[in-house]
């Protein structure tokens, strides 16, 4: 935080020049990663950035496959709500953090699900049953008149060939790498290029359920 | 695409070519598999609104479920509560909210909600239109007051009362009607707070602020597993634990829990003997040398009260404590009986563990937080458990400072708010008590009702309400916002109390529950954010919320009710107010009550702003510690603190014993029963049962044994165990090795559940201080059913 302030000044500047270099700062070889300041970016690029550096090769490439966009709803009542636990945990859910985070935080195969582990986008929250729930019934207590929104729809770039905008609100979901990238991944959102690191640098977030604003320019 | 890559291959390195070839190589089944796609092909498990506007507006509010009062964000589309977010806003939780609060709209939509109001006609509850129950409930009111006296009609609500809600009910019962009969579920949960605070500092609620949690190095859970109640506040402390490397938590508690699980230290204590560890860690800080005397001798002075002060399990008990001035000496003769090693008889804790404790404690160069809600609250001797760790704070001079902060947390979302500082409590007014005559006229002024009409005797507390009820003293009772029939301890005297021939339930809910299934006239409520309101969270934060949707059918806010029926009785000019801006002309008229530096509210304009707003709001400043001149406006005596809460502007260290519970297992009854909450469910259920998230992951209620008590009783997991009490008895699954984990002898059973009345076995003994009953103890045996 501090040093992002120390280097306001220097803000402007940079996102010009990372205008220009494009991709080739972002790409992350370890020699140009010295180079970049990472107090450059904003604060979310700048740690998609770090945990792209940090994500193990094989995550770029295996697909589990079986993680789907139905699936992944089907864990929600609503778009961005926090997804119940679809397998079954000890009864005694231990406080312990390495119980969800040891799979969970970074990935991998378990050969227990035999699944591709999917990684959250948030591990600096430990305490994980604060707000995903076990599913013991699928029972109802009572019936219920629930709606919600549909969720965002896929792939609606604003001009033809342009980056599709994040249609998600980024909160608890800063880190793109996480969902977007690797065999976890669900795989209508899986992207295809995630060897570019700063998802940002591209991809604007531009929320679904709000209304689009167009510019104004101020009055006089 | 192409370009980017080409400009990349300037500065390749192995571990790029690497991770491109990786890349190339999964190409084509990424391809496959999104290039079978529509662009705007749709999921969701759950309904999707028909005429989806596709815009969601967003709109603050804190959270409906408990005092630790997140701010939520409410998503709305088309006139619905679609989706719910953190609010960032709001210092609270920044964002972050726990599975109640991010699935807290779906309460709103469970198909059985209350949408017209009931009467019981023949036996039978049927439907009538809204403005003819209230026709029925004035006219109730008149005749039953006329025929039985001004203190045979009474009113029941709730922490889950907004501020408006349980200030027109204080003015219609207290300044209109002229009973002293109105009461809260808050009286079940937090009275022993307010009389601790009032014994210890003269003044309610405390010093402090969640920010405490941002600096102390050391946190104490006094019987309080926040990682399941206050899991927000719970994970702030975590979060702490991990940035800042000198951090610990300590769980003290009668039952392992997921705080135990998390904490760097837990230590188990018998059932009652808080009382006695908290007199050893002060011997042991004074014997220790560790006292901070510039503050002890500066701001604080040493009293005891009455001793042997019984339980209230009778009828018309009374007791009135008298503050007897001691000297240090005296105090800390007494606390002799009190060393480590004869604690460690009584509570079972080890001496060396209460060495530790004490040593953190007494440590002047750490930053201690003690955290508290139900343990210590519901607790026959509540009053001076809260007194007792005060003691701990004010030896040491760990109080009114960033990061030192005895905190007590409630369990209510507006428990502070509409319960404590509204005074919805027999003996209390919006400012003061009944008792005194400028606390009256204050009332009386702001009210416009003539000073005759409060009544200067404080009449039932809430059990003895209940036992008036059911001794035909009270005949009228509206109960609003809580479950009576299911939460009361003892319950069934109670339930079959309100069933009586002559006696008039009405109940406002937003579901049926086993309180509307005894009531006489059931009004539809709106429920949390269908209407405008506040609440008042844990650390003197006032929230407010706009009305977000629209209530259902006939729905109406309790506030609103309470005004209808005021004017049918009379009263229209003191509920003169519309209904586009009753809540605003509310606040303001009740803001007057709190004028000063003391407690001043912030005003309404603000209010609606902000995400929550701590009092005392002085010049468009909040207050985070009381007491401490850098930060609170009230203080003038010119030094480091200033206690004004007492006259002798001191804080107040009592000299108070340990003495035992009300009842203890016997031969007969040899185990101790404890009830509590789960994290998915809050209260009795009605709400969080409805949700299907939580309803499927904590779907029944279960009695929770220890594992060696469960092997002896020849029960494993899922197999019924009757419970037996005194009282009455239930049969319930076992849980063994779950989420909490009792010690040998005794049981936990949480009580969100209605079909298991949990509560018909507990006993309604109660702290004679707060007269908070004592939920987490009392004797049992069990069986194998
Ligand atoms: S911690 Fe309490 S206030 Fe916060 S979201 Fe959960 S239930 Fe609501």
């Amino acid at each position: 935080m501090m040093k992002q302030s120390e280097k306001r000044g220097w803000v402007g500047p940079c996102i010009a020049a990372c205008c220009i270099l494009g991709a080739a700062v972002t790409i992350g070889s370890p020699k140009h990663s010295a180079a970049i300041d990472l107090g450059n970016f904003d604060h979310q690029g700048q740690k998609v950035f770090r945990s792209y550096e940090a994500t193990p090769e094989t995550y770029l490439a295996a697909d589990s496959g079986d993680r789907n966009l139905a699936r992944f709803y089907e864990l929600r009542q609503y778009p961005g709500s926090p997804p119940r636990i679809p397998h079954g945990v000890e009864a005694s859910f231990s406080g312990d953090e390495s119980n969800c985070l040891s799979c969970h935080g970074k990935g991998g195969y378990s050969p227990e699900f035999g699944k591709f582990v999917p990684v959250t986008p948030h591990p600096e929250n430990t305490l994980c049953y604060q707000c995903h729930a076990r599913v013991i019934t699928e029972k109802a207590f009572g019936e219920s008149d629930w709606q919600s929104i549909r969720p965002p729809r896929l792939g609606r770039s604003f001009l033809s060939s342009s980056p599709p905008p994040i249609p998600h609100s980024l909160q608890l979901r800063e880190n793109c790498i996480s969902c977007h990238t690797g065999p976890g991944a669900v795989v209508e959102i899986r992207v295809e290029h995630s060897s570019r690191g700063n998802c940002r640098q591209c991809h604007v977030p531009a929320v679904q359920t709000a209304p689009v604003n167009e510019f104004v320019r101020p009055g006089p | 695409m192409t370009t980017t890559n080409n400009q990349g291959d300037n500065e390749v390195t192995m571990k790029l070519n690497r991770r491109r070839f990786i890349r190339h190589a999964a190409t084509s089944s990424a391809i496959a598999t999104a290039g079978a796609l529509f662009p705007g092909i749709s999921f969701g498990s759950w309904p999707q609104l028909a005429n989806n506007s596709g815009l969601v507006s967003w709109q603050k509010a804190p959270c409906r479920f408990c005092g630790t009062g997140c701010g939520v964000l409410i998503g709305v589309s088309d006139g619905r509560a679609v989706a719910v977010k953190g609010d960032p806003n709001c210092s609270v939780n920044k964002g972050l909210c726990c599975m109640k609060g991010y699935h807290s709209v779906q309460a709103l939509y469970g198909k059985d909600r209350l949408t017209t109001a009931q009467v019981r006609k023949n036996g039978t509850l049927v439907e009538v239109p809204i403005q003819e129950a209230l026709d029925l409930i004035a006219d109730k009111l008149k005749t039953t007051r006329e025929l039985h006296g001004k203190d045979s009609v009474a009113i029941y609500g709730s922490g889950q009362w907004t501020i408006p809600d349980g200030y027109v009910a204080s003015k219609l019962f207290k300044g209109c009607l002229g009973t002293n009969n109105v009461e809260a579920n808050a009286r079940l949960c937090m009275a022993s707070a307010v009389t601790g605070f009032m014994t210890s500092f003269g003044l309610d609620e405390p010093m402090g602020c969640y920010e405490d949690m941002d600096h102390a190095n050391i946190f104490v859970t006094w019987g309080n597993n926040m990682a399941e109640m206050h899991p927000v506040l719970f994970s702030r402390m975590l979060a702490n634990r991990k940035r800042r490397t000198n951090v610990r938590i300590i769980d003290f508690a009668t039952r392992s829990t997921r705080t135990s699980q998390a904490a760097d230290k837990s230590i188990l204590f018998k059932p009652q003997t808080d009382l006695a560890v908290a007199n050893a860690i002060c011997y042991e800080i004074i014997n220790r040398d560790w006292v901070n005397w510039d503050f002890v001798n500066q701001h604080v002075s040493f009293h005891r009260g009455k001793t042997d002060i019984g339980y209230g399990t009778e009828d018309h008990f009374a007791f009135k404590d008298q503050a007897e001035a001691i000297s240090f000496e005296e105090y800390s003769r007494f606390l002799e009986d009190y060393t480590p090693e004869k604690v460690e008889k009584i509570s079972g804790v080890a001496a060396k563990d209460i060495k530790y404790l004490a040593a953190l404690y007494g440590d002047p160069a750490l930053k201690v937080t003690s955290f508290w809600c139900m343990g210590m609250n519901q607790h026959t001797r509540g009053t001076w458990i809260n007194n007792l760790v005060y003691n701990i704070h004010l030896l040491t001079g760990k109080i009114s400072t960033p990061g030192n902060s005895p905190f007590s947390l409630t369990g209510q979302p507006s428990a502070c708010g509409t319960v404590r500082e509204v005074g919805t409590l027999t003996h209390k007014l919006p400012h003061g008590v009944v008792m005194n005559q400028h606390h009256r006229e204050m009332a009386a002024g702001i009210w416009d009702v003539p000073l005759s009409n409060i009544d200067p005797k404080p009449s039932y507390h809430t059990v003895e309400m209940f036992r008036a009820l059911d001794r035909g003293d009270i005949k009228f009772i509206w109960i609003q916002v809580t479950n009576p029939m299911v939460t009361m301890p003892n319950l069934r005297r109670y339930r079959d109390g309100g069933l009586k021939g002559d006696r008039f339930v009405v109940v406002s809910d937003v579901y049926p529950t086993p309180t509307t299934d005894i009531a006489d006239v059931i009004l539809p409520a709106a429920m949390w954010v269908e209407q405008e309101g506040m609440f008042g969270n844990s650390e003197r934060r006032t929230q407010h919320f706009a009305q977000i949707v629209d209530p259902p059918g006939e729905a109406m806010s309790d506030t609103w009710q309470i005004i209808e029926v005021a004017r049918r009785l009379g009263f229209e000019q003191q509920f003169p107010w519309s209904k586009e801006d009753y809540i605003e002309k509310i606040w303001e008229e009740y803001r007057r009550f709190h004028a000063g530096p003391k407690h001043e509210m912030a005003p309404y304009s603000v209010l609606r702003e902000r995400s929550g707003v701590q009092w005392p709001y002085v010049n468009g400043r909040e207050t985070r510690w009381r007491f401490n001149p850098k930060y609170d406006p009230a203080c003038s005596n010119g030094k480091d603190f200033d206690f004004y809460g007492k006259k002798d502007n001191r804080a107040w260290i009592w000299a108070r014993p340990y003495e035992p519970a009300a009842e203890s297992p016997d031969n007969t009854y040899n185990f101790w029963l404890n009830t509590g909450r789960v994290i998915e469910h809050w209260h009795t259920g009605s709400m969080t049962r409805r949700i299907p998230v939580l309803h499927n992951a904590v779907p029944a209620a279960y009695v929770e044994l220890h594992p060696e008590d469960a092997a002896e009783l020849g029960v494993v997991n899922g197999e019924m165990v009757k419970i037996i009490s005194r009282r009455g008895e239930v049969t319930m699954p076992a849980q063994i090795q779950g989420r909490g984990v009792p010690v040998r002898g005794m049981v936990f059973v949480p009580f969100f559940d209605e079909s298991y009345l949990i509560n018909e076995l507990t006993l309604d003994a109660f702290c004679p201080i707060s007269k908070q009953p004592d939920y987490k103890k009392c004797a049992v045996r069990l069986e194998k059913a």
